[in-house]
Protein backbone atom coordinates (compact mmCIF):
# COMPACT_ATOMS: atom_id res chain seq x y z
CA UNK A 1 0.00 0.00 0.00
CA UNK A 2 1.23 3.50 -0.61
CA UNK A 3 1.93 6.23 1.65
CA UNK A 4 -0.26 9.36 1.67
CA UNK A 5 1.58 11.02 4.44
CA UNK A 6 5.01 10.83 5.55
CA UNK A 7 6.37 12.64 8.65
CA UNK A 8 9.83 12.99 9.01
CA UNK A 9 11.55 13.93 12.12
CA UNK A 10 8.80 16.18 13.34
CA UNK A 11 9.81 18.96 15.43
CA UNK A 12 7.79 21.71 17.47
CA UNK A 13 9.02 23.45 19.84
CA UNK A 14 6.92 26.44 21.71
CA UNK A 15 8.26 29.63 23.09
CA UNK A 16 9.17 29.18 26.65
CA UNK A 17 10.59 25.60 26.08
CA UNK A 18 8.10 23.26 26.09
CA UNK A 19 8.43 20.34 23.61
CA UNK A 20 5.23 19.67 21.91
CA UNK A 21 6.66 17.13 19.02
CA UNK A 22 10.33 15.66 19.99
CA UNK A 23 10.76 14.12 16.60
CA UNK A 24 7.94 12.17 14.96
CA UNK A 25 8.24 9.84 12.12
CA UNK A 26 5.35 8.13 11.06
CA UNK A 27 3.74 6.92 7.32
CA UNK A 28 -0.20 7.06 7.02
CA UNK A 29 -1.31 4.73 4.20
CA UNK A 30 -3.77 5.24 1.32
CA UNK A 31 -6.87 4.74 2.29
CA UNK A 32 -6.49 3.15 5.88
CA UNK A 33 -8.53 4.44 9.19
CA UNK A 34 -5.24 5.18 12.07
CA UNK A 35 -5.57 5.52 14.96
CA UNK A 36 -3.50 7.81 17.66
CA UNK A 37 -4.06 7.21 21.15
CA UNK A 38 -2.52 9.08 23.93
CA UNK A 39 -3.36 10.78 26.70
CA UNK A 40 -4.62 14.76 27.34
CA UNK A 41 -0.99 16.80 25.89
CA UNK A 42 0.61 13.87 24.65
CA UNK A 43 0.45 15.69 21.33
CA UNK A 44 -1.48 14.34 18.90
CA UNK A 45 -3.74 17.89 18.25
CA UNK A 46 -0.63 19.50 17.90
CA UNK A 47 0.79 17.04 15.34
CA UNK A 48 -2.82 16.91 13.19
CA UNK A 49 -2.46 21.00 13.59
CA UNK A 50 0.63 21.13 12.18
CA UNK A 51 -0.13 18.34 9.27
CA UNK A 52 -2.79 20.88 8.55
CA UNK A 53 -1.27 24.18 8.55
CA UNK A 54 -2.69 25.75 11.77
CA UNK A 55 0.75 25.75 13.34
CA UNK A 56 4.46 25.78 11.86
CA UNK A 57 7.02 23.28 12.95
CA UNK A 58 9.64 23.72 14.44
CA UNK A 59 11.46 21.33 12.24
CA UNK A 60 11.31 17.90 10.33
CA UNK A 61 9.02 18.01 6.88
CA UNK A 62 5.82 16.05 6.25
CA UNK A 63 4.49 15.42 2.84
CA UNK A 64 1.46 14.34 1.36
CA UNK A 65 0.27 12.95 -1.36
CA UNK A 66 4.27 13.85 -2.34
CA UNK A 67 3.34 17.51 -1.98
CA UNK A 68 5.58 18.82 0.56
CA UNK A 69 3.13 21.01 3.31
CA UNK A 70 5.08 24.33 3.68
CA UNK A 71 6.59 24.83 -0.02
CA UNK A 72 3.41 23.02 -1.88
CA UNK A 73 1.10 23.90 0.50
CA UNK A 74 -1.74 24.67 -1.67
CA UNK A 75 -1.61 20.92 -2.99
CA UNK A 76 -1.16 19.39 0.27
CA UNK A 77 -3.58 20.93 1.76
CA UNK A 78 -5.91 20.56 -1.14
CA UNK A 79 -6.08 16.66 -0.19
CA UNK A 80 -6.57 17.72 3.29
CA UNK A 81 -9.70 17.57 5.32
CA UNK A 82 -9.80 18.58 8.67
CA UNK A 83 -12.81 17.97 11.72
CA UNK A 84 -11.41 20.20 14.85
CA UNK A 85 -11.71 18.61 18.25
CA UNK A 86 -13.97 22.12 19.10
CA UNK A 87 -17.13 22.60 17.83
CA UNK A 88 -16.01 26.05 16.12
CA UNK A 89 -18.85 27.19 14.22
CA UNK A 90 -20.87 30.27 13.00
CA UNK A 91 -24.33 30.43 15.37
CA UNK A 92 -25.84 32.18 13.30
CA UNK A 93 -25.07 31.11 10.10
CA UNK A 94 -27.13 28.38 8.08
CA UNK A 95 -25.83 24.89 7.86
CA UNK A 96 -25.48 24.89 3.70
CA UNK A 97 -24.22 28.47 3.72
CA UNK A 98 -21.14 27.59 6.51
CA UNK A 99 -20.49 23.98 3.97
CA UNK A 100 -20.93 25.71 0.70
CA UNK A 101 -18.49 28.64 2.20
CA UNK A 102 -15.55 26.32 3.13
CA UNK A 103 -15.92 24.05 0.17
CA UNK A 104 -14.94 27.97 -1.60
CA UNK A 105 -12.00 28.33 0.72
CA UNK A 106 -10.91 25.58 -0.61
CA UNK A 107 -10.82 26.66 -4.52
CA UNK A 108 -13.64 24.45 -5.39
CA UNK A 109 -16.23 26.19 -7.18
CA UNK A 110 -19.99 25.86 -6.15
CA UNK A 111 -21.51 22.46 -7.12
CA UNK A 112 -25.20 22.16 -5.39
CA UNK A 113 -25.23 18.40 -6.18
CA UNK A 114 -21.73 18.13 -4.21
CA UNK A 115 -22.98 19.80 -0.94
CA UNK A 116 -25.97 17.79 -1.57
CA UNK A 117 -24.11 14.68 -1.66
CA UNK A 118 -22.04 15.47 1.68
CA UNK A 119 -25.07 16.62 3.70
CA UNK A 120 -27.25 13.64 2.68
CA UNK A 121 -23.94 11.32 3.59
CA UNK A 122 -24.39 12.66 7.43
CA UNK A 123 -28.05 13.22 7.58
CA UNK A 124 -27.69 16.82 7.77
CA UNK A 125 -30.05 17.28 4.79
CA UNK A 126 -33.47 17.86 6.24
CA UNK A 127 -31.56 20.52 8.68
CA UNK A 128 -29.95 22.33 5.61
CA UNK A 129 -31.48 25.72 6.20
CA UNK A 130 -31.24 25.58 10.28
CA UNK A 131 -29.24 27.98 11.86
CA UNK A 132 -26.25 26.33 13.14
CA UNK A 133 -27.68 27.37 17.27
CA UNK A 134 -30.93 25.48 16.49
CA UNK A 135 -28.70 22.06 16.07
CA UNK A 136 -27.87 19.45 18.89
CA UNK A 137 -24.36 19.29 19.80
CA UNK A 138 -24.38 15.77 17.65
CA UNK A 139 -25.65 17.68 14.86
CA UNK A 140 -23.38 20.44 15.00
CA UNK A 141 -20.07 17.77 15.00
CA UNK A 142 -22.10 16.73 11.44
CA UNK A 143 -21.37 19.60 10.31
CA UNK A 144 -18.38 20.35 11.06
CA UNK A 145 -17.25 16.88 9.28
CA UNK A 146 -19.49 17.92 6.59
CA UNK A 147 -17.55 21.26 5.77
CA UNK A 148 -14.34 19.25 5.88
CA UNK A 149 -15.66 16.75 4.03
CA UNK A 150 -17.07 19.70 1.34
CA UNK A 151 -13.72 19.98 -1.26
CA UNK A 152 -13.69 16.34 -1.33
CA UNK A 153 -10.61 15.56 0.31
CA UNK A 154 -8.42 12.42 0.31
CA UNK A 155 -7.58 12.34 3.80
CA UNK A 156 -9.42 13.09 6.86
CA UNK A 157 -8.09 14.10 10.32
CA UNK A 158 -10.09 13.59 12.91
CA UNK A 159 -9.42 15.34 16.50
CA UNK A 160 -11.39 13.57 18.66
CA UNK A 161 -14.55 13.18 16.97
CA UNK A 162 -16.26 11.25 20.02
CA UNK A 163 -14.95 13.35 22.97
CA UNK A 164 -18.06 14.35 25.23
CA UNK A 165 -20.73 12.02 22.30
CA UNK A 166 -23.04 9.83 24.49
CA UNK A 167 -22.83 6.13 23.17
CA UNK A 168 -25.59 5.78 20.63
CA UNK A 169 -23.68 9.24 18.67
CA UNK A 170 -20.04 7.26 19.04
CA UNK A 171 -21.83 4.55 17.60
CA UNK A 172 -23.10 6.67 14.49
CA UNK A 173 -19.57 8.54 14.09
CA UNK A 174 -17.75 5.18 13.70
CA UNK A 175 -20.45 4.00 10.66
CA UNK A 176 -20.02 7.63 9.16
CA UNK A 177 -15.95 6.61 9.28
CA UNK A 178 -16.30 3.73 7.99
CA UNK A 179 -18.60 4.65 5.17
CA UNK A 180 -15.77 7.29 4.48
CA UNK A 181 -13.25 4.40 4.24
CA UNK A 182 -15.37 2.49 1.53
CA UNK A 183 -15.09 5.92 -0.49
CA UNK A 184 -11.64 5.59 -0.21
CA UNK A 185 -10.93 8.15 2.03
CA UNK A 186 -7.61 7.76 4.52
CA UNK A 187 -8.73 8.87 7.96
CA UNK A 188 -6.73 9.93 10.50
CA UNK A 189 -8.51 9.71 14.01
CA UNK A 190 -7.30 11.16 17.54
CA UNK A 191 -8.99 9.61 20.79
CA UNK A 192 -8.58 8.78 24.44
CA UNK A 193 -11.00 5.86 24.08
CA UNK A 194 -8.98 2.55 23.32
CA UNK A 195 -12.32 0.86 22.61
CA UNK A 196 -12.35 3.52 19.64
CA UNK A 197 -9.41 2.71 17.99
CA UNK A 198 -10.26 -1.07 18.39
CA UNK A 199 -13.68 -0.44 16.99
CA UNK A 200 -12.59 1.18 14.33
CA UNK A 201 -8.77 1.40 13.05
CA UNK A 202 -6.86 -0.42 10.68
CA UNK A 203 -3.43 0.46 12.66
CA UNK A 204 -2.92 2.18 16.42
CA UNK A 205 -0.33 4.59 16.75
CA UNK A 206 0.09 5.47 20.87
CA UNK A 207 1.26 8.67 21.45
CA UNK A 208 2.64 10.15 24.88
CA UNK A 209 4.87 13.13 25.90
CA UNK A 210 5.34 14.29 22.09
CA UNK A 211 6.78 10.76 21.28
CA UNK A 212 5.47 8.30 19.00
CA UNK A 213 5.94 5.03 21.18
CA UNK A 214 4.58 3.02 18.86
CA UNK A 215 2.40 2.06 15.46
CA UNK A 216 1.38 -1.44 15.09
CA UNK A 217 -1.16 -3.20 13.26
CA UNK A 218 -4.64 -3.40 15.24
CA UNK A 219 -4.78 -7.46 14.74
CA UNK A 220 -1.30 -7.59 16.17
CA UNK A 221 -1.88 -5.58 18.99
CA UNK A 222 -5.48 -7.82 19.14
CA UNK A 223 -3.14 -11.20 19.20
CA UNK A 224 -1.01 -9.69 21.69
CA UNK A 225 -3.87 -9.14 23.65
CA UNK A 226 -5.36 -12.44 23.48
CA UNK A 227 -2.35 -14.20 25.21
CA UNK A 228 -2.58 -14.50 28.76
CA UNK A 229 -0.32 -15.46 31.45
CA UNK A 230 -1.00 -18.69 33.83
CA UNK A 231 1.28 -18.22 37.31
CA UNK A 232 1.44 -21.41 39.10
CA UNK A 233 2.49 -20.04 43.03
CA UNK A 234 4.16 -22.75 44.81
CA UNK A 235 5.24 -23.59 48.07
CA UNK A 236 8.44 -24.26 47.43
CA UNK A 237 10.75 -22.94 45.37
CA UNK A 238 12.79 -25.20 42.31
CA UNK A 239 15.48 -24.75 40.58
CA UNK A 240 14.57 -25.96 37.30
CA UNK A 241 11.69 -26.91 35.03
CA UNK A 242 10.75 -30.82 35.78
CA UNK A 243 11.00 -32.88 32.42
CA UNK A 244 7.80 -33.88 32.44
CA UNK A 245 6.60 -29.71 32.27
CA UNK A 246 8.72 -28.61 29.94
CA UNK A 247 7.66 -26.61 26.89
CA UNK A 248 7.90 -23.49 24.79
CA UNK A 249 5.00 -21.90 26.81
CA UNK A 250 6.05 -22.75 30.37
CA UNK A 251 8.91 -20.89 31.72
CA UNK A 252 10.34 -20.64 35.56
CA UNK A 253 9.85 -17.33 37.53
CA UNK A 254 13.66 -16.04 38.48
CA UNK A 255 13.76 -17.26 41.76
CA UNK A 256 12.21 -20.41 41.29
CA UNK A 257 8.73 -19.81 43.09
CA UNK A 258 6.45 -19.95 39.99
CA UNK A 259 5.53 -21.39 36.66
CA UNK A 260 5.13 -18.77 34.60
CA UNK A 261 2.72 -20.33 31.42
CA UNK A 262 1.57 -18.34 28.28
CA UNK A 263 -1.64 -19.45 26.23
CA UNK A 264 -3.97 -18.00 23.73
CA UNK A 265 -7.42 -17.70 25.14
CA UNK A 266 -8.33 -17.93 21.23
CA UNK A 267 -7.26 -21.75 20.64
CA UNK A 268 -9.30 -24.70 20.88
CA UNK A 269 -7.39 -26.56 23.43
CA UNK A 270 -5.51 -24.30 26.10
CA UNK A 271 -3.22 -26.80 28.13
CA UNK A 272 -3.86 -25.88 31.40
CA UNK A 273 -6.14 -28.73 32.21
CA UNK A 274 -2.91 -31.13 31.23
CA UNK A 275 -0.60 -28.45 32.93
CA UNK A 276 -2.29 -28.63 36.18
CA UNK A 277 -2.65 -32.41 36.44
CA UNK A 278 1.65 -32.80 35.25
CA UNK A 279 2.17 -30.38 38.03
CA UNK A 280 0.33 -32.79 40.41
CA UNK A 281 2.45 -35.93 39.20
CA UNK A 282 5.77 -34.09 39.66
CA UNK A 283 4.70 -33.92 43.10
CA UNK A 284 4.79 -30.22 43.04
CA UNK A 285 2.36 -28.20 45.67
CA UNK A 286 0.61 -25.10 45.20
CA UNK A 287 0.20 -21.80 46.81
CA UNK A 288 -2.26 -20.28 44.27
CA UNK A 289 -3.03 -20.01 40.73
CA UNK A 290 -2.72 -16.01 39.16
CA UNK A 291 -3.95 -15.20 35.57
CA UNK A 292 -2.97 -12.36 33.52
CA UNK A 293 -3.85 -10.69 30.79
CA UNK A 294 -2.45 -8.13 29.14
CA UNK A 295 -4.90 -5.66 27.29
CA UNK A 296 -4.43 -2.82 24.41
CA UNK A 297 -4.86 -0.43 27.79
CA UNK A 298 -2.53 -2.12 29.86
CA UNK A 299 -0.07 -1.86 26.85
CA UNK A 300 -0.65 1.90 26.70
CA UNK A 301 -0.57 2.13 30.43
CA UNK A 302 2.86 0.83 30.40
CA UNK A 303 4.08 2.53 27.44
CA UNK A 304 3.00 5.88 28.94
CA UNK A 305 4.46 5.06 32.31
CA UNK A 306 7.27 4.30 31.22
CA UNK A 307 7.93 7.19 29.32
CA UNK A 308 6.85 8.75 32.49
CA UNK A 309 9.61 6.97 35.25
CA UNK A 310 12.19 7.61 32.34
CA UNK A 311 11.88 11.23 32.45
CA UNK A 312 11.68 10.82 36.45
CA UNK A 313 15.11 8.93 36.14
CA UNK A 314 16.15 12.09 34.23
CA UNK B 1 -4.16 33.17 -7.16
CA UNK B 2 -7.44 31.51 -5.77
CA UNK B 3 -10.27 33.93 -6.93
CA UNK B 4 -12.49 31.10 -5.80
CA UNK B 5 -11.69 31.20 -2.01
CA UNK B 6 -11.45 35.15 -2.22
CA UNK B 7 -15.05 35.11 -3.68
CA UNK B 8 -16.33 33.13 -0.81
CA UNK B 9 -14.97 35.55 1.66
CA UNK B 10 -16.41 38.00 0.23
CA UNK B 11 -19.88 36.94 -0.36
CA UNK B 12 -19.57 35.17 3.69
CA UNK B 13 -18.79 38.64 4.62
CA UNK B 14 -21.42 40.11 2.55
CA UNK B 15 -24.16 37.85 3.75
CA UNK B 16 -23.51 38.64 7.12
CA UNK B 17 -23.82 42.01 6.42
CA UNK B 18 -27.04 41.95 4.93
CA UNK B 19 -28.44 39.21 7.83
CA UNK B 20 -27.86 42.25 10.18
CA UNK B 21 -29.27 44.77 7.72
CA UNK B 22 -30.99 47.06 10.31
CA UNK B 23 -27.94 47.21 12.97
CA UNK B 24 -24.98 47.63 9.73
CA UNK B 25 -27.01 49.61 7.99
CA UNK B 26 -30.02 51.85 9.11
CA UNK B 27 -28.34 52.68 12.49
CA UNK B 28 -25.55 54.59 10.58
CA UNK B 29 -27.84 56.50 8.05
CA UNK B 30 -29.87 57.40 10.88
CA UNK B 31 -27.17 58.61 13.31
CA UNK B 32 -26.45 60.58 10.20
CA UNK B 33 -29.45 61.92 9.29
CA UNK B 34 -29.56 63.12 13.32
CA UNK B 35 -26.37 65.08 12.24
CA UNK B 36 -28.19 66.90 9.40
CA UNK B 37 -31.10 67.96 11.18
CA UNK B 38 -29.33 69.06 14.22
CA UNK B 39 -26.05 70.51 12.98
CA UNK B 40 -27.29 71.17 9.69
CA UNK B 41 -30.98 72.56 10.18
CA UNK B 42 -31.09 73.48 13.80
CA UNK B 43 -27.53 75.20 14.57
CA UNK B 44 -26.29 75.75 11.24
CA UNK B 45 -29.00 78.33 9.72
CA UNK B 46 -27.69 80.01 12.30
CA UNK B 47 -23.65 79.49 11.58
CA UNK B 48 -22.85 82.12 8.37
CA UNK B 49 -21.57 80.03 5.21
CA UNK B 50 -18.21 78.99 5.32
CA UNK B 51 -15.56 79.00 2.56
CA UNK B 52 -18.78 80.00 0.29
CA UNK B 53 -20.88 77.02 0.97
CA UNK B 54 -23.94 76.87 3.55
CA UNK B 55 -22.89 74.62 6.71
CA UNK B 56 -25.35 72.41 6.36
CA UNK B 57 -23.99 71.70 2.75
CA UNK B 58 -20.12 72.02 4.27
CA UNK B 59 -20.71 69.29 6.56
CA UNK B 60 -21.92 66.27 4.08
CA UNK B 61 -18.44 65.56 2.98
CA UNK B 62 -17.12 65.63 6.57
CA UNK B 63 -20.01 63.28 7.64
CA UNK B 64 -19.55 60.94 5.06
CA UNK B 65 -16.09 60.38 5.71
CA UNK B 66 -16.61 60.05 9.43
CA UNK B 67 -18.81 57.38 9.06
CA UNK B 68 -17.03 55.67 6.20
CA UNK B 69 -13.54 55.60 8.19
CA UNK B 70 -15.44 54.41 11.20
CA UNK B 71 -17.82 51.51 9.02
CA UNK B 72 -14.50 50.24 7.44
CA UNK B 73 -12.28 49.85 10.69
CA UNK B 74 -14.75 48.51 12.80
CA UNK B 75 -16.38 45.77 9.47
CA UNK B 76 -13.14 44.98 8.77
CA UNK B 77 -11.57 44.24 12.55
CA UNK B 78 -14.65 42.90 13.75
CA UNK B 79 -14.65 40.57 10.24
CA UNK B 80 -11.19 38.76 10.79
CA UNK B 81 -11.90 39.11 15.09
CA UNK B 82 -15.16 37.12 14.81
CA UNK B 83 -13.63 33.82 13.75
CA UNK B 84 -10.48 34.29 15.80
CA UNK B 85 -13.40 34.84 18.74
CA UNK B 86 -15.66 31.62 17.58
CA UNK B 87 -12.27 29.61 16.39
CA UNK B 88 -13.67 29.14 13.00
CA UNK B 89 -10.04 30.64 11.88
CA UNK B 90 -8.44 27.14 12.00
CA UNK B 91 -10.04 27.18 8.51
CA UNK B 92 -8.49 29.72 6.95
CA UNK B 93 -5.44 28.38 8.10
CA UNK B 94 -6.39 24.98 6.58
CA UNK B 95 -7.40 25.97 4.03
CA UNK B 96 -5.03 26.23 0.32
CA UNK B 97 -5.03 29.66 0.56
CA UNK B 98 -2.18 32.78 0.68
CA UNK B 99 -2.30 35.31 3.55
CA UNK B 100 -2.53 38.11 0.81
CA UNK B 101 -6.14 36.27 -0.09
CA UNK B 102 -7.72 36.16 3.08
CA UNK B 103 -7.06 40.40 2.72
CA UNK B 104 -7.98 40.91 -0.16
CA UNK B 105 -11.35 38.52 0.89
CA UNK B 106 -11.92 40.23 4.41
CA UNK B 107 -11.05 43.67 3.49
CA UNK B 108 -12.84 43.56 0.13
CA UNK B 109 -15.81 42.66 1.67
CA UNK B 110 -15.60 45.47 4.91
CA UNK B 111 -14.66 48.03 2.27
CA UNK B 112 -17.34 47.27 0.00
CA UNK B 113 -19.89 47.89 2.82
CA UNK B 114 -18.77 50.95 4.15
CA UNK B 115 -18.61 52.26 0.44
CA UNK B 116 -22.07 51.41 0.48
CA UNK B 117 -23.49 53.27 3.62
CA UNK B 118 -21.44 56.31 2.41
CA UNK B 119 -23.25 55.86 -0.85
CA UNK B 120 -27.02 56.01 1.29
CA UNK B 121 -25.36 58.72 3.51
CA UNK B 122 -24.80 60.75 0.27
CA UNK B 123 -28.09 60.05 -1.24
CA UNK B 124 -29.59 60.76 2.51
CA UNK B 125 -28.07 64.18 2.74
CA UNK B 126 -29.90 65.61 -1.03
CA UNK B 127 -33.10 65.19 1.03
CA UNK B 128 -31.62 67.69 3.83
CA UNK B 129 -29.34 70.20 1.77
CA UNK B 130 -29.02 71.68 -1.31
CA UNK B 131 -25.69 70.78 -2.99
CA UNK B 132 -23.64 69.71 -6.10
CA UNK B 133 -20.21 67.82 -6.34
CA UNK B 134 -17.64 69.67 -8.27
CA UNK B 135 -15.37 66.48 -9.19
CA UNK B 136 -17.63 63.40 -8.90
CA UNK B 137 -14.68 61.30 -10.20
CA UNK B 138 -12.49 62.03 -7.45
CA UNK B 139 -15.08 61.67 -4.84
CA UNK B 140 -15.39 58.08 -6.11
CA UNK B 141 -11.72 57.67 -5.66
CA UNK B 142 -11.41 59.53 -2.66
CA UNK B 143 -14.35 57.34 -1.26
CA UNK B 144 -12.91 54.04 -2.33
CA UNK B 145 -8.94 54.59 -1.70
CA UNK B 146 -10.11 55.70 2.06
CA UNK B 147 -12.96 52.76 2.49
CA UNK B 148 -9.66 50.11 1.37
CA UNK B 149 -7.25 51.87 3.70
CA UNK B 150 -8.97 52.09 6.94
CA UNK B 151 -10.20 48.72 6.24
CA UNK B 152 -6.56 47.72 5.77
CA UNK B 153 -6.19 49.37 9.31
CA UNK B 154 -9.16 47.53 11.05
CA UNK B 155 -8.07 43.95 9.72
CA UNK B 156 -4.74 44.68 11.11
CA UNK B 157 -6.81 46.19 14.41
CA UNK B 158 -8.99 42.43 14.48
CA UNK B 159 -5.64 40.58 14.01
CA UNK B 160 -4.35 42.38 16.79
CA UNK B 161 -6.91 42.44 19.44
CA UNK B 162 -6.88 39.60 22.07
CA UNK B 163 -10.63 40.79 23.32
CA UNK B 164 -13.54 42.58 22.29
CA UNK B 165 -12.30 45.36 24.48
CA UNK B 166 -9.11 45.97 22.76
CA UNK B 167 -11.31 45.80 19.72
CA UNK B 168 -13.49 48.67 20.74
CA UNK B 169 -10.71 50.88 22.25
CA UNK B 170 -8.31 51.86 19.06
CA UNK B 171 -11.76 53.08 17.42
CA UNK B 172 -12.90 55.00 20.40
CA UNK B 173 -9.80 56.34 22.23
CA UNK B 174 -7.70 56.77 18.81
CA UNK B 175 -9.89 57.32 15.87
CA UNK B 176 -13.04 58.48 16.78
CA UNK B 177 -11.03 62.40 17.82
CA UNK B 178 -8.60 62.32 15.11
CA UNK B 179 -11.81 62.40 12.56
CA UNK B 180 -13.82 64.87 15.23
CA UNK B 181 -10.76 67.28 15.23
CA UNK B 182 -10.25 66.46 11.51
CA UNK B 183 -12.27 68.82 10.44
CA UNK B 184 -15.66 67.07 9.49
CA UNK B 185 -17.68 70.30 11.28
CA UNK B 186 -15.58 72.94 10.34
CA UNK B 187 -12.89 74.13 8.44
CA UNK B 188 -8.75 73.96 9.94
CA UNK B 189 -8.99 77.87 8.74
CA UNK B 190 -11.36 78.59 11.49
CA UNK B 191 -9.14 77.57 14.58
CA UNK B 192 -6.51 79.26 16.56
CA UNK B 193 -3.19 79.33 14.46
CA UNK B 194 -1.06 77.16 17.02
CA UNK B 195 -4.29 74.66 16.69
CA UNK B 196 -3.98 75.17 12.92
CA UNK B 197 -0.63 73.53 12.89
CA UNK B 198 -1.06 70.65 15.79
CA UNK B 199 -4.36 70.02 13.17
CA UNK B 200 -1.66 69.24 10.54
CA UNK B 201 -0.42 66.08 12.16
CA UNK B 202 -4.07 64.64 12.21
CA UNK B 203 -4.05 62.41 8.88
CA UNK B 204 -7.41 62.83 9.02
CA UNK B 205 -7.69 66.53 8.38
CA UNK B 206 -5.89 65.13 4.57
CA UNK B 207 -8.53 63.35 3.93
CA UNK B 208 -11.50 65.33 4.60
CA UNK B 209 -9.39 68.41 3.29
CA UNK B 210 -9.54 66.25 -0.36
CA UNK B 211 -13.09 65.04 -0.27
CA UNK B 212 -14.49 68.25 0.34
CA UNK B 213 -12.36 69.74 -2.08
CA UNK B 214 -14.07 67.43 -4.72
CA UNK B 215 -16.98 68.23 -3.62
CA UNK B 216 -17.08 72.06 -3.29
CA UNK B 217 -13.80 73.01 -5.49
CA UNK B 218 -12.07 74.27 -2.06
CA UNK B 219 -9.85 72.60 0.17
CA UNK B 220 -7.21 73.36 3.66
CA UNK B 221 -4.87 71.63 2.08
CA UNK B 222 -3.45 71.08 -1.70
CA UNK B 223 -5.25 68.25 -3.15
CA UNK B 224 -2.08 66.66 -3.91
CA UNK B 225 -0.67 66.63 -0.29
CA UNK B 226 -4.49 65.06 0.31
CA UNK B 227 -3.57 61.99 -1.81
CA UNK B 228 0.11 62.11 -0.55
CA UNK B 229 -1.28 61.77 3.18
CA UNK B 230 -4.08 58.67 2.10
CA UNK B 231 -1.39 57.26 0.02
CA UNK B 232 1.29 56.92 2.65
CA UNK B 233 -1.35 55.47 5.28
CA UNK B 234 -1.93 53.06 2.88
CA UNK B 235 1.53 52.15 2.54
CA UNK B 236 1.78 51.86 5.69
CA UNK B 237 -1.19 50.11 6.85
CA UNK B 238 0.37 47.18 3.88
CA UNK B 239 3.47 47.09 5.16
CA UNK B 240 2.26 46.01 8.63
CA UNK B 241 0.04 43.52 6.57
CA UNK B 242 3.37 42.40 5.10
CA UNK B 243 5.15 41.98 7.93
CA UNK B 244 2.20 40.12 9.67
CA UNK B 245 2.21 38.19 6.75
CA UNK B 246 6.02 37.01 6.77
CA UNK B 247 5.40 36.45 10.71
CA UNK B 248 2.19 34.66 11.45
CA UNK B 249 2.26 37.21 13.63
CA UNK B 250 -1.46 36.76 16.08
CA UNK B 251 -1.75 33.84 13.34
CA UNK B 252 0.37 30.71 13.46
CA UNK B 253 1.98 29.63 16.32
Amino acid sequence: MQNIVEIRDLKKSYKGGFEALKGVDLDIREGEILALLGPNGAGKTTLISTICGITTSTSGSVTVGGHDIVNDYRAARSMIGLVPQEINLEPFERVINTVRFSRGLFGKRGDDAAIEKVLKQLSLWDKKDSQIRELSGGMKRRVLIAKALSHDPRVLFLDEPTAGVDVELRKDMWDVVAGLKADGVTIILTTHYIEEAEAIADRVGVIAKGELMLVEEKNTLMARMGQKELEVQLTEPISEVPMLLQSDALRLSDDGSALIYTYDTRAERTGITKLLSDVAKEGLVLRDVVTRQSSLEEIFVNLVNNGDNAEDAA
Amino acid sequence: MNWTAIRSIFVFEMFRFFRTIAQSFLAPVISTSLYFVVFGAAIGSRIEEVEGVSYGAFIVPGLIMLTVITQSISNASFGIYFPKFIGTFFELLAAPISFLEIVIGYVGAAATKALIIGIIILITAFFFVDFTIAHPLAMVAFLILTAISFALFGFILGIWAGNFEQLQIVPLLIVTPLVFLGGSFYSISMLPPIWQTISMFNPVVYLISGFRWAFFDTADVPILTSLLAIGLFTGICLAVIWWIFRTGWRIRE
